[in-house]
């Protein structure tokens, strides 16, 4: 009985500890190894020193992809926030068919990217596109949604804030119910209008809420790749190749494991960094 | 692919070899009838299966290789892949089999042979069939516009270019073209338009020769010139028309550059039952003469190290690409199998009378170019791609800086 109890709490953690040692610890051990060598999966591996960190400092189209990612960020994340936050704010009222509307906003959720990304691509279409007849018919010139290296990135922002807005709405009304109904009445008292009560009430209190998301619509935009992928391919111009699509390509294009390995660690340090300082400086607006 | 990288399944022992096809509907019918043929004959067995389902045959290949799980047999790898699993050591030097180099000689031309001959002097892959790449055209519209004959050179097509040209629903945007081709910067697709013009213009020329670029020449420049005219003057659409429905088929576009396979899919969904086509060569420049080449896309048979048999993988091998086979591809799949002669060899011709659309492929077999041999040509080819969307699709650069761009990359690329 003793023995049993001694042994009991290794027993019960050892199918994460396995998991974790297969599934994380081994491939990340590996993948560090991997940095060091030159590999094309087939052939055996050969040591190459620093040669992947001294050719990635130098590879001009791996800075490219990360400024675009960063491209992709700063219209996807406060649009993102703006648009959620609206919906919730609107889901939050009063009104008639409220399930509804929470199940039609986050029907895109749960559909699959790949569908989601090609439907867009119809509508993008510079010809025979829905929005570029929409723009036609009322007088406007056809814009290049998917053909322009300008407008690309952009497009491709609005298709996944579109994708994962139900989410976050999800998230800030869940947010919006836990501020307590008095503060906003006694603020009505007090002759608040509406817009001093959504910034002096709503957004201090749901500041915890707005770091979440902006935490997530971080690593999930670091990790954009299926849209590039799908409607793109990265062009036009290489506007849309986005890092982790730069990554993907090394790897199962080019078969240079140890260079996108050797990428994939930086991109992820890269990632913590932004996360971390984004933490702070939530943090200290809380203070 | 997570399949393929998993242990071979129990049943498949020393006497039996397993065979791997492509998934499309012909070449399996092709394959199950030939494994059925053998497998009454003989004591070694195939077990014959479709390759298993992935993003594309070459990541399930590779895939296998990583795992030693690969067939004995793959019949279907494109020809540019084959050097990277030769150098790696994992495909049968089938110039050392029994009969192979007889039967291989007296079958294929000797530029073939030359092309699938790899670098160490062994030759590593069968050469199996191929689907030349040709301009589809659509016969009625040539006529309703004027068109007396083909646009065969660049200011030819340009000037059909100019007459087809038009806004047919009166919104101010052109919805007619004379040709359509992708835009995307995948390598791959430069296998349908820049290396197929290439080829034609430089006479199967090479890309890559002496391990160093080899298409910086007046050839390069001029198909790059030729694309980007198309776009420039709205000849041809940025847009990915494909992603709806085929503009060749809805009578929007007079050309494409094809292959065989073609046929049947125009034929398959066609709209009206007049709706008439052919094929003809690829465009070239207003001074060429003579036969007009084209790139092959050869896709070959190989056999895996993980084979134990590989004498017995030849003698099945065998039964698919000797006379009787290639006409059973032809009927079977409508793929050209790549062997000498084809157009005039007599015992072709009943199929090529029943089918003249593919006589016109026949025909083109004897001036045909596949892949050098090169190991990291997706690479080359992905240079040579970004080039092209910088300057045939942007404008970006004039065709000379880029060509002369991808050739200096290239050169870099093969150094280290």
């Amino acid at each position: 009985m003793q023995m049993n109890k001694k042994w009991l709490p290794y027993i019960l953690v050892s199918p994460y500890i396995l998991h974790f040692i297969v599934f994380v610890a081994f491939p990340v051990l590996f993948s560090l190894v991997l940095t060091f060598h030159e590999w094309n999966i087939i052939s055996p591996m050969k040591y190459t020193g620093l040669s992947n960190y001294t050719k990635m400092f130098n590879d001009r189209m791996f800075w490219k992809s990360l400024t675009n990612t960063f491209k992709f960020l700063i219209i996807h994340i406060p649009l993102q926030i703006v648009v959620s936050l609206a919906l919730a704010e609107f889901l939050n009222q009063n009104i008639k068919m409220k399930g509804f509307f929470r199940a039609a906003f986050f029907l895109p959720v749960i559909v699959s990217g790949v569908v989601v990304t090609i439907l867009w691509q119809q509508l993008f279409g510079f010809d025979s596109g829905l929005f570029n007849r929409m723009l036609i018919s009322i007088g406007f010139e056809k814009v290049g949604w998917l053909i322009d290296p300008k407008i690309a990135m952009g497009s491709i922002a609005i298709m996944a804030t579109w994708k994962n807005v139900g989410l976050y709405v999800i998230l800030f009304l869940v947010g919006l119910q836990t501020v307590p109904v008095h503060y906003y009445e006694a603020a009505s008292i007090e002759g608040a209008s509406h817009w001093q009560k959504f910034r002096k009430i709503t957004l201090p209190m749901i500041n915890p809420t707005i770091f979440m998301v902006v935490i997530l619509s971080t690593i999930g935009g670091f990790s954009l790749f299926i849209e590039p992928y799908i409607m793109t391919g990265g062009g036009p111009l290489s506007s849309t190749m986005s890092s982790v699509l730069y990554i993907y390509k090394q790897a199962f294009q080019y078969f240079h494991m140890g260079y996108s390995v050797t990428l994939g660690f930086f991109f992820a340090m890269l990632i913590l960094g932004v996360v971390v300082i984004q933490k702070k400086y939530i943090e200290q607006g809380d203070d | 692919m997570a399949f393929a990288s998993c242990k071979k399944s129990n049943d498949q022992n020393n006497d039996t070899l397993l065979f791997w096809s492509s998934n499309n509907r012909g070449e399996i019918e092709f394959s199950e009838y030939f494994v059925k043929q053998w497998n009454a004959n003989q004591e070694t067995k195939i077990k014959f299966q479709p390759v298993p389902e992935g993003q594309s045959s070459e990541e399930v290949i590779l895939a296998s290789v990583v795992g030693k799980t690969t067939p004995d047999i793959y019949a279907n790898m494109w020809q540019g892949s084959v050097e990277m699993y030769a150098k790696a050591g994992v495909l049968v030097p089938l110039d050392t089999l029994e009969g192979f180099t007889e039967f291989i000689k007296a079958r294929c031309s000797k530029k073939v042979l030359k092309e699938i001959t790899s670098s160490d002097g062994h030759i590593y892959q069968v050469p199996w069939k191929i689907n030349p790449i040709m301009t589809i055209y659509n016969k009625r519209l040539l006529s309703d516009f004027g068109l007396s004959k083909l646009p065969n050179t660049y200011d030819e097509y340009f000037k059909a270019g100019e007459k087809i040209k038009a806004d047919k629903d009166n919104d101010g945007y052109i919805d007619q073209w004379v040709g359509y081709t992708a835009v995307k910067v995948i390598w791959y697709e430069r296998l349908m338009n820049f290396y197929p013009l290439y080829i034609a213009a430089s006479d199967g020329g090479a890309l890559i020769k002496d391990n160093k670029a080899a298409f910086n020449n007046e050839y390069g420049v001029g198909v790059f010139r030729f694309l980007q005219e198309l776009y420039q003057k709205e000849y041809f659409s940025k847009e990915r028309l494909t992603a709806g429905q085929d503009r060749f088929i809805t009578e929007d576009l007079l050309t494409q550059w094809k292959g065989p396979w073609e046929i049947r899919h125009v034929d398959k969904f066609k709209q009206r039952d007049d709706f008439e086509f052919s094929f003809y060569p690829m465009q070239v420049p207003k001074e060429h003469n003579g036969p007009v080449y084209t790139y092959s896309d050869p896709k070959n048979i190989v056999v895996f190290n993980t084979c134990k048999q590989p004498q017995k993988a030849w003698n099945f091998i065998k039964t698919l690409i000797d006379k009787e086979g290639d006409k059973k591809l032809l009927e079977i799949t409508t793929q050209l199998p790549n062997r000498k002669n084809l157009e005039t060899e007599e015992f072709f011709q009943d199929y090529f009378e029943k089918n003249p659309k593919m006589k016109v492929f026949a025909k083109q077999a004897n001036y045909l170019k596949g892949i050098d041999n090169c190991e990291v040509i997706v690479e080359v080819f992905d240079i040579i791609s970004q080039e092209y969307e910088a300057c045939v699709i942007y404008n970006k650069k004039t065709p000379e800086k880029a060509i002369e761009d991808a050739a200096k990359a290239v050169n870099n690329l093969l150094k280290n």
